[in-house]
């Protein structure tokens, strides 16, 4: 591989690492929060980009298709949380199962409203081509991915940090029986919770869609990418999500490229060793009592 | 500290142990046998071939109703595919009056999911509980490979209606990875058959010599490949290099981007359904016609499901197979017109395949008198089948029980806003090298 393939793949890898933050980040969101492993949580990505194909087909603007997608996602997370999961509070293995449940009523009501073909969505005007990076073409996308990525964690990073949601989303990993003690209304804020992370999760859908396309079985790729991020960088954290995402997507790019045949092996190669050396991920919280 | 003071809030092994099973569970769901489709499409006149003399008399009286197991994908990444099968059959017993010669038939649609041992436990349910006459169907080779042995030990006839390996309509050593039975016929192609005859097409051409290889990492890609090759050998062409991406892959850039970096601009690309459409976008993002490269391939690259979707990214793609939506026949014209009229859209080769399918099945009940018991007399009446189909001439290899047809050169042009795939040479009677 010359340097400039190098340089070219560690992009593709980087973009590719860019999306899956955003999608691992709501579902570590909503672990951390409510110990609850969200199964669904690839079907809210499909769902996403189908939400966005509709909102293409209808206005032909991705720009608001990438506001509506998530906004819609957030509603259907904020009914199913008290419809459904707080029903099952407290008993994590029932809430794991019912994710499940919800994942494959949302994933087989797509194919009977808009079909099982496979589907695309066009770049946003101007992302449709490739611009010269150090005398080679390089797709806008990517970068636009890559960049949209890092704007988002920083945002994530300073409501968690900065506001007075994210003091008590904090609070509440730390301890939700505490807080629940202190006055605050933690079924609402379990709510929310689950409503940014399904909005999360849209809204990852929305910004694969251009590159990777909309079709059946895109839900599994993307939870079983999604949890292998959550599970490398540490449950729970925003941190863990970035590392995780940041090592598993040039590990993936690189690995399909030089070993086709180990690629996949490649990366669960790299969570166990992580998880013999840290078994908590490389962000994870050591917790009392666990 | 006392335990007793901080009460656990759960115990230890509870988050650990969600995600081991969590995973676990999508692991499972996801590694579920990835098997792969061999797509590609045949059809069966529209028009009802002149049934014999003798048939015709046997036909007047009606018989039991026909028990047709049809084994077709309608979960996962091929649900579109066993839509368009099931769509087709139905089309053509709904054409030819809710019978095939003096029976009434009784469709039995299972769920194969993608999966061979899901695949297998509907065949055996097919022969042993539904008592069926005969079964049809399949999208995916690994699928068809895994209920060979089942149906050739039953003596129970299965029609194929797309699952391309080779192997399966082949003689083979130690019958591995598996091979071709008296009870076995495939209405579809074989790998070799799409991809040998265009090998051979190019290479005649000096331009056309040297061919830098990308394809889907699994059977019948890689067996498409080494068709393609063969082909190109005979006129002294050869392979520079190759690099086969995993069966749905989602991001195509990477190896568009490894492709790129090597010289050879003439670029052979296997891919069907959701990959093709990913290879392409990512093909244009990178610029590669404007630098040259030309990409060139199996029919199923530029098929309607691909074309509608990527349109004149797509243009200048020369790929081969025995069908094409634009193709200018009667039977074709015929067939396209009752499809779109029923259900308001263009067929695609997989229900053309299954057209051809249930057309073969058909024309040799006229022969036996709508008898299936006698199986060596139905398996001598396929044998024996021949009609123009939406494809051309449609036989079957009596040696294999391989379809026989016409393979067609195809280029991807766009004229008026549509893009389709312009007919440019074609190959006669094309028969798989299977003995």
């Amino acid at each position: 591989m010359s340097l400039e393939l190098v340089v070219q793949q560690a992009l593709n890898g980087i973009s590719f690492g860019a999306l899956l933050f955003i999608l691992a980040a709501g579902l570590s969101l909503i672990f951390g929060m409510m110990d609850v492993v969200n199964l669904a949580h690839g079907a809210f990505y499909m769902l996403g980009a189908y939400v966005a194909l509709q909102v293409v087909q209808i206005t032909g603007q991705f720009w608001i298709a990438i506001v509506v997608a998530p906004v819609v996602l957030a509603a259907v997370g904020f009914v199913i949380e008290p419809l459904l999961l707080r029903r099952l509070r407290g008993r994590h293995l029932d809430q794991v199962l019912l994710t499940i449940g919800v994942g494959f009523v949302i994933v087989d009501l797509i194919g009977l409203y808009w079909g099982r073909e496979v589907r695309t969505l066009p770049f946003p005007p101007g992302f449709d081509r490739s611009i010269d990076i150090g005398g080679s073409a390089y797709p806008t996308y990517r970068l636009f991915v890559i960049a949209f990525a890092v704007l988002l964690a920083g945002t994530l990073y300073w409501i968690h940090r900065r506001t007075a949601m994210g003091a008590l989303i904090r609070a509440g990993v730390d301890d939700a029986q505490m807080l629940s003690a202190l006055g605050v209304d933690t079924d609402r804020l379990f709510a929310i919770t689950f409503a940014v992370g399904a909005g999360l999760a849209g809204l990852a859908g929305v910004v694969a869609a251009p590159a990777f396309g909309i079709q059946p079985g895109m839900d599994v790729d993307a939870l079983i990418f999604s949890l292998i991020v959550v599970v490398v960088g540490g449950l729970g954290t925003l941190n863990g999500a970035a590392a995780g995402a940041a090592l598993v997507g040039p590990a993936e790019t690189f690995g399909k490229v030089l070993f086709p045949q180990f690629a996949l092996a490649l990366i669960f190669a790299i969570m166990a060793v992580i998880l013999l050396g840290r078994p908590s991920g490389l962000f994870g919280r050591i917790r009392i009592g666990r | 500290m006392e335990p007793s003071e901080r009460p656990e809030r759960r115990p230890k092994i509870t988050r650990r142990g969600f995600l081991v099973a969590g995973s676990a569970a999508a692991l499972v769901a996801a590694c579920a046998p990835a098997a792969a489709p061999s797509p590609s499409p045949t059809t069966a006149a529209a028009t009802k071939a002149a049934a014999t003399a003798a048939a015709t008399t046997a036909v007047s009286t009606p018989g039991p109703t026909l028990k047709l197991g049809m084994l077709l994908p309608f979960t996962k990444v091929y649900a579109e595919l066993g839509a368009s099968q099931k769509r087709a059959a139905e089309l053509y017993l709904k054409q030819a009056g809710g019978k095939l010669a003096n029976r009434s038939v009784q469709f039995i649609f299972e769920d194969e999911a993608n999966d061979p041992q899901v695949g297998l436990q509907k065949t055996q349910k097919f022969i042993e509980q539904d008592q069926a006459d005969l079964m049809m169907g399949i999208i995916a080779t690994p699928i068809a490979y895994a209920i060979r042995n089942a149906v050739d030990s039953a003596k129970f006839i299965y029609i194929g209606t797309n699952a391309g390996g080779n192997a399966m309509t082949r003689d083979t050593t130690d019958c591995k990875p598996t091979c071709k039975s008296k009870y076995v016929f495939r209405t579809s192609f074989s790998a070799w058959q799409v991809s040998q005859p265009l090998g051979e097409w190019l290479s005649r051409t000096p331009a056309t010599k040297e061919f830098f290889l990308c394809f889907s990492n699994y059977a019948f890609g890689t067996e498409s490949a080494a068709a393609f090759v063969e082909g190109l050998a005979k006129n002294g062409g050869k392979e520079t290099g190759r690099v086969a991406p995993p069966l749905f892959n989602s991001d195509f850039v990477p190896f568009v981007t490894q492709i790129k970096a090597q010289s050879t601009k003439n670029v052979y690309s296997f891919f069907s359904g959701t990959d093709a459409i990913g290879y392409i976008r990512a093909w244009n993002q990178l610029g590669m016609p404007a630098a040259g490269y030309k990409m060139f391939g199996a029919g199923f690259l530029t098929e309607q499901d691909v074309l509608k979707e990527v349109k004149d990214q797509a243009n200048g793609a020369i790929t081969s197979l025995f069908w094409s939506v634009e193709l200018d026949n009667p039977e074709n014209k015929a067939f396209r017109d009752l499809y779109q009229k029923e259900y308001n859209l263009l067929p695609d080769v997989f229900a053309v395949q299954m057209w051809d399918g249930m057309k073969a099945l058909d024309e040799a009940l006229k022969k036996t008198g709508g008898n299936t018991k006698d199986k060596d007399a139905l398996i001598a009446a396929l044998e024996g089948v021949s009609f123009k189909s939406p494809r051309g001439d449609f036989s079957f290899d009596k040696a294999t029980h391989n379809v026989i047809h016409d393979i067609y050169i195809r280029e991807v042009k766009t004229a008026g806003g549509q893009t389709v795939n312009t007919i440019v040479d074609k190959f006669g009677k094309v028969t798989d090298p299977g003995k």
